[in-house]
């Protein structure tokens, strides 16, 4: 809890040295985790993080300093330490705070805190049940997970807001094996929703049965051959693709330094006609929306592409100074240890107009990838590396058998161009984000899309 | 903290927890960045962090808190019992009562703790100049980093056991970007020490430029079957993503291919892997591991026979062994799992320069990527974006980059020719000199 007056005062401390802007974040967040493996719930957890972080600009420099101890004098030490490593040229004095409500879009019906640890742990048995009903299962780690996050944000603007924001997740992987070699597959729903997640949006056992399914397949998949080759990515977790190859490069985190392959190139073509991608905070209960940012703006839905033109950045506050633009409601942490910086929300490549049955029958020799797995990317030069989870050989348009241990890889600026195919169903997946601010929640999406030639990695 | 610490074991066994640890970290960092000059990415912090664990009707449970008010004790203590009725593990547990003797080990070097924010701040910004001055052709630092942390972590238990160690660290990181002829490349320097020196601020700028020069017109060579070394920083990261095969805790839950397999052969005969937490000057050196047991030196794997895996309490109990003290948690409210500390390749005698005469024609590779997607730590299945050289009769040749090399790490071991003599840290307790691994398939072009 932070109450105006700690506020005002933590400010005042911390433009003492001539900063010219200071921002509070206070955080108190309760996280719960229930594992299960082995058929086992091993790991019950909960724990209080609880914390605040003060954060001064002078000019282009940006000064943060965090800590547990929130007392007044812990504040207030926080700000002094703060103010030490900023100089300058003006004494600046915070504004009075503007009694500022924020809207809560995302309703939330049982606070996870509220809900009986046992209904927790039923959902974690229901899909473990179904994971032993496959005996080439050999393990599966099941994950539980929620999360209160209650922050209070001031800064010498006059903006002062609170706001929370609570976390259900189930995660569920399974690993299968034939005694010499192991597969895995995965299922990780969750939203931004308490626990009547398990109402109506996620099945725990169905979960359990596409984590199983994906897993046993691979398993009895010969390797993927490598080369270039055209490549239909299918919807929901395919998403990561442009997450990792483009979303990180539009970040103002890359962008405002020039080293994004993508800097100071707005209102210019920078991907084929058929895309549009989109980051949007706003969706109700979506896993990587907000009633506001990490640095109390409001949120946005923002057009990142329309029709391969290059429109927007995701920018914060720091960044948006560097850049001479507005903030894009982006500025995200994963808590107080961490000052904020631009970051993807519910990002997505917008639903087109073709066919899927049409987009692999026409792509002749290739590769289809029903699931992708985790990736990374280089934003300086945008090259990027996926994993396919779950991934086909198509052979004359017509899809052969799966295959497993494949991997794309290219440029983030090269695949935009080459995406020639957008089909009609665009479906999101939940995945965790990690960079410079922590990991965040945030959502990934896309229709199912065909890339007219990638270099795909295989063991063969 | 003494009363808080005392107050809550206290209440735990006033609860009806029969035995009870409390484990608290403590931190000081300070880290930033310089880019044109500027200072950015400007943090400063301490922290603290406290978890408590204990058995409760012969079942362990955990609860972990940032915030030491009253309201917290009964959160602790509500919240272990809450776990612990839960739980279905049925393992036996115990909390240590502790070892007669731990070794010394020093991973503090006072000196350290006294480097002035402003001494760091010159650090990077004479990294970033040096490496600017290096060519015309690096255009930027996209990464200029300076590190230091300082922490404690102390481990107090209702045996009475009451064990502490203290240590920090500076690390510096630089990554230069260089543009030629519509050509980019990206390369990186670091340090990692208990001492600050700021010529190191030249020196990994300078190596830093280097590099990236040298990738400059770095393309992919034809996919095939290639005569494979890694270097240090390769083989450390290889090393660092399928090191959970050697955890007796995947083992027995048939997430390692290695369960049962002690006394066997799993590696070539050069191959010699050692976890060993007495190193000096490692940065994962330890005297206790983070259950309060006492640490020593293991040979995991010796002349490529498996002679251990690595145990805790709980693994080592269950397979009739004594812990091997490699329990580990990922931080002070995260579970106790297995993890070594320091782990490496033990080096042999020949240099790179002897190891890429031996291979004639092959690659070198330098640098691997997107290791937590296309690498499989379960199956030992790697495919990964790979850049390096060419080696041409015997010697260093041309830059090589957007391959992927794959294969598979237990396969690999098996088929290592040689290991170099070149050891180094790369940046954590995994090390590695650089080693020939046979033969690999890459795809590129």
């Amino acid at each position: 809890m932070l109450s105006q007056k700690t506020a005002a005062a933590v400010l005042d401390a911390a433009l003492r040295s001539g900063g010219d802007f200071a921002e509070i974040f206070l955080e108190d967040r309760r996280n719960n985790v229930l594992t299960m493996r082995s058929s086992r719930i091993e790991n019950v957890n909960s724990n209080r993080l609880h914390g605040a972080g003060v954060r001064v600009y002078s000019g282009l420099s940006s000064v943060y300093v965090y800590t547990n101890d929130t007392s007044l004098e812990g504040l207030l030490d926080c700000a002094a330490r703060a103010a030490a490593a900023i100089s300058g040229p003006d004494m600046h004095k915070a504004a009075a705070f503007a009694q500022t409500q924020c809207p809560n879009v995302h309703i939330i019906k049982e606070l996870p805190s509220q809900a009986d640890i046992r209904k927790k742990a039923e959902k974690i048995r229901a899909a473990g049940a179904i994971l032993k009903m496959y005996p080439e299962v050999v393990q599966g780690i099941i994950n539980y997970t929620d999360s209160e996050q209650r922050v209070w944000i001031a800064n010498s603007e006059g903006l002062f807001k609170n706001d929370l924001r609570v976390y259900t997740r189930l995660t569920v992987n399974a690993v299968a094996s034939n005694g010499t070699e192991n597969q895995t597959g995965s299922c990780n729903p969750g939203a931004m929703q308490g626990f009547e997640l398990f109402d109506r949006t996620v099945d725990p056992e169905m979960c359990a049965h596409e984590a199983a399914r994906t897993a046993v397949r691979m398993l009895h998949a010969p390797l993927c051959p490598s080369g270039m080759m055209p490549v239909v990515i299918d919807n929901g977790f395919g998403g990561v693709i442009f997450h990792e190859a483009c979303g990180h490069s539009l970040e103002a985190t890359s962008v405002a330094p020039g080293n994004s392959e993508f800097s100071g190139k707005l209102g210019q073509k920078i991907a084929s006609d058929r895309v549009t991608a989109i980051d949007d905070g706003t969706i109700p209960n979506a896993w990587g929306s907000e009633n506001i940012d990490d640095e109390g703006n409001e949120p946005t839905k923002l057009v990142l592409i329309e029709n391969g033109i290059l429109k927007n950045y995701m920018i914060d506050r720091l960044n948006s100074r560097k850049m001479g633009m507005p903030v894009t409601g982006s500025g995200r942490r994963q808590g107080y240890m961490f000052a904020p910086t631009s970051r993807m929300r519910n990002t997505y490549i917008a639903a087109g107009n073709d066919s899927e049955t049409e987009m692999i029958a026409t792509m002749g020799d290739g590769l289809y990838c029903r699931k992708m797995g985790g990736g990374s990317v280089d934003p300086s030069t945008g090259k990027f590396n996926f994993a396919v989870q779950e991934g086909y050989l198509v052979k004359d348009g017509r899809i052969i058998h799966p295959v497993r241990g494949a991997s794309l890889i290219g440029r983030g600026s090269e695949i935009l161009m080459k995406i020639d195919r957008v089909g009609r169903d665009m479906q999101m997946a939940q995945g965790m984000c990690g960079s410079l601010s922590g990991s965040v929640p945030t959502n990934v999406g896309q229709p199912m899309i065909r890339v007219s030639s990638l270099t795909v990695g295989g063991a063969k | 903290m003494d009363e808080y610490i005392k107050k809550l074991l206290v209440a735990a066994g006033e609860a009806g927890i029969t035995a009870a640890e409390v484990y608290l970290a403590s931190s000081d960092r300070f880290r930033a960045m310089c880019q044109q000059g500027v200072i950015n990415n400007y943090t400063v912090n301490s922290t603290r962090g406290l978890s408590l664990r204990g058995i409760y009707n012969g079942r362990m449970g955990y609860a972990g808190t940032e915030a030491f008010d009253d309201e917290s004790i009964a959160q602790l203590v509500s919240g272990v019992i809450q776990s612990a009725t839960i739980s279905e593990d049925d393992s036996v547990q115990e909390i240590y009562p502790g070892d007669k003797e731990y070794p010394d080990v020093d991973n503090y070097a006072p000196e350290l703790d006294s480097v002035t924010p402003e001494e760091k701040l010159d650090y990077i910004r004479e990294a970033e100049k040096t490496l600017l001055a290096c060519d015309p052709r690096i255009a930027a630092a996209t990464y200029n980093m300076i590190s230091t942390a300082s922490g404690t972590v102390r481990i107090v238990n209702s045996y009475g056991l009451d064990l502490q160690m203290r240590d920090n660290v500076f690390v510096s990181y630089i990554n230069a970007l260089a543009r030629d002829n519509g050509q980019s490349a990206g390369e990186s320097a670091m340090c990692v020490g208990r001492t600050f020196r700021k010529e190191e601020a030249v020196r990994t700028a300078k190596e830093a430029a280097e590099k990236t020069l040298f990738m400059l017109g770095a393309e992919p060579v034809k996919s095939g079957v290639y005569r494979t070394i890694f270097d240090p920083y390769a083989m450390g990261d290889l090393l660092g993503v399928f090191s959970g095969i050697f955890s007796s805790e995947n083992a027995q839950q048939n997430m390692s291919l290695l369960a049962g397999r002690e006394g066997e052969k799993i590696a070539s005969d050069v191959v010699t892997l050692v976890d060993d937490p007495l190193l000096k000057g490692g940065f994962e050196s330890r005297a206790f591991d983070d259950e309060g047991v006492a640490c020593r030196t293991l040979n995991v794997v010796e002349d490529g026979v498996l002679r251990t895996l690595l145990y805790n309490l709980k693994t080592a109990r269950k397979a009739g062994v004594k812990s091997t003290g490699s329990a580990r948690k990922a931080g002070y409210a995260a579970p106790v799992r297995v993890a070594p500390s320091n782990f490496f390749f033990k080096p042999g005698t020949k240099s790179l320069d002897e190891l890429m005469q031996d291979v004639g024609e092959g690659l070198v590779i330098t640098e691997v990527g997107g290791l937590h997607a296309g690498a499989n730590p379960m199956s030992g299945d790697f495919s990964l974006i790979a850049e390096g050289y060419t080696v041409h009769e015997g010697k260093k040749d041309r830059p090589v980059e957007q391959i992927t090399v794959a294969g598979n790490f237990y396969e690999l071991l098996k088929s290592i020719r040689a290991v170099g003599s070149d050891l180094v840290f790369p940046g954590g307790g995994i090390g590695s000199p650089s080693v020939d691994v046979g033969e690999l398939r890459v795809s590129g072009k």
